[in-house]
């Protein structure tokens, strides 16, 4: 089940920081729920895994990531990553730009397209849910990336970071079956918006 | 002419009861899944997640250091044993646990077996599978392309082809069809769905190390021919086999064929000396066994201008998934499909089929339907209604005009069958009365003028069921007679034992009612008894409409034989000559004196206590039936139906059913059949698809995606009956149990798409969803 998923989102950090942050594969898994990286190959390329929780199953998709494209000048990063889950549960594959640019009013914004394909239980699970899934997930990425770049200004700052935090780098699996489950509670409100408020917000 | 027993003795005709629903309204019934053996285990499937890939490695050790694993066993095992591969019921073969790679998604892959089943269900997720994407093949269309990948590399042909089968004049036809003065095409797909029966697939596998017997209870509709494939390809001893079919929830063709769990399951217990049951989930049962349909046609039809039609020609492609394991007569790749001239008197036709592999489950069966003879109804319905629509002819007076008529039978159609009888009129004109058709003409034109959706369809099919005659039918090899055994005890009560097998037909009634009518012993003193190999005589199951047409007859002729030496028996008690003794049912009397009488009771107690001297003790007889013909069912089903212009929903206002089966033997669960057949009907046409996207991933693998109509969805049947005996059946009876699937699908498309057809619509492929609709209504503009 291929699917492509454009996103971007404004953030009130320099274009600097915020690349040098999405540069960084490491840095940029530590914000992806449920995603970790385990072990560098070399300079471009990542092994690492996704914890996907599907009711009481969890999913681990190992697999490895590489950057195709880095240029630093013009802010953008190409990337294909690619899991497989051992217990035979299939697997998940993904190509994606990333782009910053710096906004007139100050700060920056991130564009990302990427191209996912999903094989195995998930795709027939989630067939009509995974771009629902995605906007979760994308969330949730979102709102980590924020905290982990406000994280690094503090530090610069001179306020010292909790060496507790610093440490917890297990990953929590992404639970899937809830995120579903919002994700209809999304699909719900969203038509009740639309009957009742037109059709003007899809 | 048959004559009527009392209501008493239930012969054909009455309604009985069914005998079997007292056990399953109580909830009494004996499924494989309510099999229960002392230290029995149980088996777990580890199934691909991929449609195509390479397994580059398995890893069992975590799941058999699992505590309560007793087994794990994997392809390479099987190889060992030369069991990684079986043979399909159609000249191909499949893989039990793959072996180098899979070729669709829930292929088999391992078999855990543990003590209990939530234990196998663990263990199975610790069985670590490696694979290596490969590229998928999903779309039959381009099977055949040059760049496609060769997905069978095991086989010596490196094509995706697995069969080009032709039937017919081409020549005369291509010629018609460029000269006549009109011609209508369609083409239609008639999409892959699934029987989805109630109960799931599943066995008991039970071998005894100490008796060297093999017991396997199991989801069988034709056990005894399941038996000889066990024992031909596991080289276990026929007379060490036994296999018991017990109550079956529903088969539809689904539990035709061997699965590779059946296996599995046999080879754990071999290898354990412990029963191992193994029963699927519904997503096993949904995306891994037999499908059905999945047929892409194109059909041309070549009329006069006054629309008298003259040649058909017919061009499919078959989509088998990755192995052929369609279950259909040896000599019929595409099955009985060449009856595709339906009930139209075509002088000529042409019919070509290629079969292909695709990276998807493997079939397909016969889904309540006589090998193809559904996708051939749907197809001819469907094109004699675009001719009409070519023509501006009412669909109705344009079949009146081309039926085959009644005069012409046996009728000799021009694809090679010998349609046994019909009145094809006589079925078209009660429908039209009881739907009131000529006035709903008019109701519907005045909608359309009120920029109303309604539509009326008609389908007016001919069912060919009953295979087969042993010159012509047999299924790897086993030539497809059936039969019946039957005993009468002293106390004049009797039991039957059939190769048939029911899965909810209500063989128990209904072949005691054969008994009934031939014998005269009340129903209720008979038991009829199927699917145990160890008592049952040789058949070949239950399937394509043929237990009336073959057991049922078999039933007829050893009561037949019964009743000669009853009469033998007869005469000796009352003292006269044989020839001097006449019959009705349940009693010999002297001719000329009907107070001088032998019921059949009498005569089977004196059948062992008192028998002339030149004759064998007891009462019983067996016979195996090889039918002489097919058989032909017929019907016109009328579907009227209303569009919502706002959400595309359609809402079927009345469906008419009309069938003629020949003679019947229990009018209420004819009746019975018409409604679960119309209900399955109305699911294919509305709301049933096994899809699959560009990877290879089931889209309709579960009931979420998959759905089963239920009472809510269900509209009022109402049926009405004809009767044109079968004139070879020794009963003059057809077989029912698929007509309505088979004559359905086309009634419900063809109403759609008459509602439609002002619009310039002329075809909508299944399944036609409310989205599917309001797509087209907004295409047209129409939407609201």
């Amino acid at each position: 089940m291929a699917i492509r998923i454009e996103k971007s989102f404004q953030i009130q950090e320099p274009l600097e920081s915020v690349w040098a942050f999405l540069s960084d594969p490491r840095k940029v898994a530590n914000c992806v729920p449920g995603a970790q990286v385990t072990e560098q190959i070399d300079e471009h390329t990542y092994k690492g895994l996704i914890k996907v929780q599907v009711g009481p199953s969890v999913t681990d998709y190992k697999g490895q990531a590489h950057i195709e494209r880095l240029d630093h000048d013009s802010h953008e990063i190409e990337m294909v990553g690619k899991g497989q889950d051992v217990r035979g549960k299939g697997s998940a594959s993904m190509k994606m730009t990333g782009s910053v640019r710096s906004l007139p009013q100050g700060g920056s914004e991130v564009v990302t397209v990427s191209e996912i394909n999903v094989v195995g239980l998930l795709a027939q699970l989630g067939a009509r849910m995974i771009h629902e899934v995605s906007n979760k997930m994308f969330e949730q990425f979102t709102a980590n990336l924020r905290r982990e770049l406000e994280k690094e200004r503090s530090k610069q700052s001179g306020s010292s970071a909790s060496p507790a935090e610093e440490t917890g780098n297990e990953p929590q699996p992404i639970k899937a079956l809830p995120i579903v489950v919002s994700a209809i509670g999304e699909g719900i409100a969203r038509s009740v918006k639309q009957i009742f408020g037109g059709n003007k917000d899809p | 002419m048959l004559q009527k027993t009392s209501a008493e003795v239930g012969g054909m005709g009455h309604s009985v009861k069914r005998k079997e629903d007292l056990r399953f309204v109580q909830g009494k019934g004996t499924y494989v899944d309510d099999v229960r053996l002392p230290r029995m285990v149980y088996g777990q499937m580890i199934r691909s997640p991929y449609a195509h890939a390479k397994i580059t490695a398995i890893r069992t050790e975590a799941a058999k250091n699992h505590p309560g694993v007793l087994a794990v066993i994997t392809g390479q095992d099987l190889e060992k044993a030369g069991l990684s591969w079986m043979p399909t019921l159609f000249h191909d073969k499949q893989m039990v646990l793959a072996t180098g790679k899979v070729l669709f998604q829930s292929q088999e892959v391992a078999f855990v077996v543990a003590e209990d089943r939530y234990t196998a269900a663990d263990a199975a997720e610790l069985v670590e599978v490696e694979y290596e994407e490969l590229p998928v093949l999903v779309n039959p269309h381009k099977a055949l392309d040059a760049d496609a990948p060769i997905l069978r590399d095991d086989r010596e042909e490196k094509t995706n082809q697995i069969f080009h089968w032709e039937v017919g004049d081409r020549h005369r036809t291509d010629q018609e069809l460029q000269t006549a003065p009109v011609r209508a095409e369609v083409r239609a797909v008639f999409q892959r769905c699934h029987p989805a029966p109630l109960e799931t697939c599943g066995c008991v596998a039970d071998f005894n190390p100490a008796t060297g017997r093999l017991t396997v209870w199991e989801t069988s509709q034709a056990p005894h021919a399941h038996r000889t494939l066990f024992a031909l390809v596991a080289g276990i001893p026929e007379n060490n086999i036994r296999i018991i079919a017990p109550d079956i929830g529903g088969g539809f063709g689904n539990k035709v064929p061997i699965y590779p769990g059946y296996v599995c399951a046999v080879v754990a217990s071999l290898q354990l000396g412990r029963p191992v049951k193994w029963i699927e989930t519904r997503s096993e049962n949904l995306q891994s066994t037999g499908f059905a349909r999945d047929y892409h046609m194109t059909a041309e039809v070549a009329a006069e201008a006054d629309g008298k039609v003259k040649a058909l020609r017919v061009k499919t492609l078959a989509d088998h998934g990755a192995f052929n394991a369609a279950a259909q007569p040896s000599k019929f790749p595409a099955g009985l499909f060449s009856v595709c001239t339906g009930s139209y008197d075509f002088s000529t036709a042409f019919c070509e089929v290629d079969g292909v592999y695709t990276n998807k489950a493997p079939g397909g069966i016969a889904y309540r339907c006589s090998f193809r003879v559904t996708e051939a109804a749907y197809l001819i319905e469907r094109v004699m209604d675009v001719l009409a629509a070519e023509l501006q002819i009412d669909p109705v007076d344009l079949r009146l005009k081309n039926f085959v008529p009644p005069d012409k039978f046996p009728y000799q159609s021009p694809l090679g069958w010998t349609y046994d009888s019909g009145n094809y009129q006589a079925a078209m004109n009660l429908a039209l009365e009881k739907i009131g058709y000529r006035e709903l003409r008019k109701e519907q034109k005045e909608k359309r003028e009120r920029g109303e959706l309604m539509g009326i369809g008609v389908s007016s099919f001919t069912e060919i069921v009953g295979a087969g005659p042993a010159h012509t039918f047999d299924i790897v090899g086993i030539k497809m007679f059936d039969s019946c055994e039957i005993r009468i005890h002293p106390t004049g009560k009797a039991i039957a034992r059939m190769g048939t097998k029911a899965q909810g037909q209500g063989h128990e009634t209904t072949f005691a009612q054969i008994i009934a009518q031939e014998l005269g012993i009340p129903v209720a003193d008979i038991t009829v008894e199927e699917g145990d190999t160890d008592t049952a005589p040789y058949g070949l199951g239950t399937y394509a409409s043929r237990s009336t047409p073959t057991a049922g007859a078999a039933t007829a002729m050893a009561s037949r034989k019964i009743r000669e030496k009853a009469k033998k028996i007869a005469g000796h008690l009352l003292e006269v000559s044989a020839e001097d003794l006449e019959w009705e049912p349940g009693k010999f009397y002297v001719k000329g004196a009907p107070s001088k009488a032998k019921t059949i009771q009498e005569i089977a107690f004196a059948a062992y206590t008192n028998l002339p001297p030149d004759l064998e003790a007891g009462l019983e007889a067996v016979h195996y039936y090889d039918p002489p013909n097919l058989t032909f069912p017929f019907g016109t089903y009328i579907c009227v139906l209303d569009i919502d212009k706002g959400t595309g929903e359609i809402k079927v206002r009345r469906f008419v059913a009309v069938d003629d089966c020949g003679n019947i033997i229990n009018p209420m669960i004819v009746e019975g059949q018409i409604h679960g057949g119309l209900t399955e009907g109305l699911a294919i046409a509305f709301m049933q698809e096994i899809g699959y996207d560009e990877s290879g991933n089931v889209q309709g693998g579960t009931f979420m995606d998959y759905l089963v109509p239920t009472a809510v969805e269900t509209p009022n049947w109402e049926t009405g009956k004809t009767c044109t005996p079968s004139p070879h059946h020794p009963l003059g009876a057809k077989g029912v149990g698929e007509s309505p699937n088979v004559g359905s699908p086309a009634a419900f498309v063809n109403a759609v798409v008459d509602a439609l057809s002002h619009l310039g619509v002329r075809h909508i492929d299944m399944p036609i969803t409310p989205w599917k609709v309001w797509q087209i209504l907004k295409e047209k503009g129409v939407a609201e």
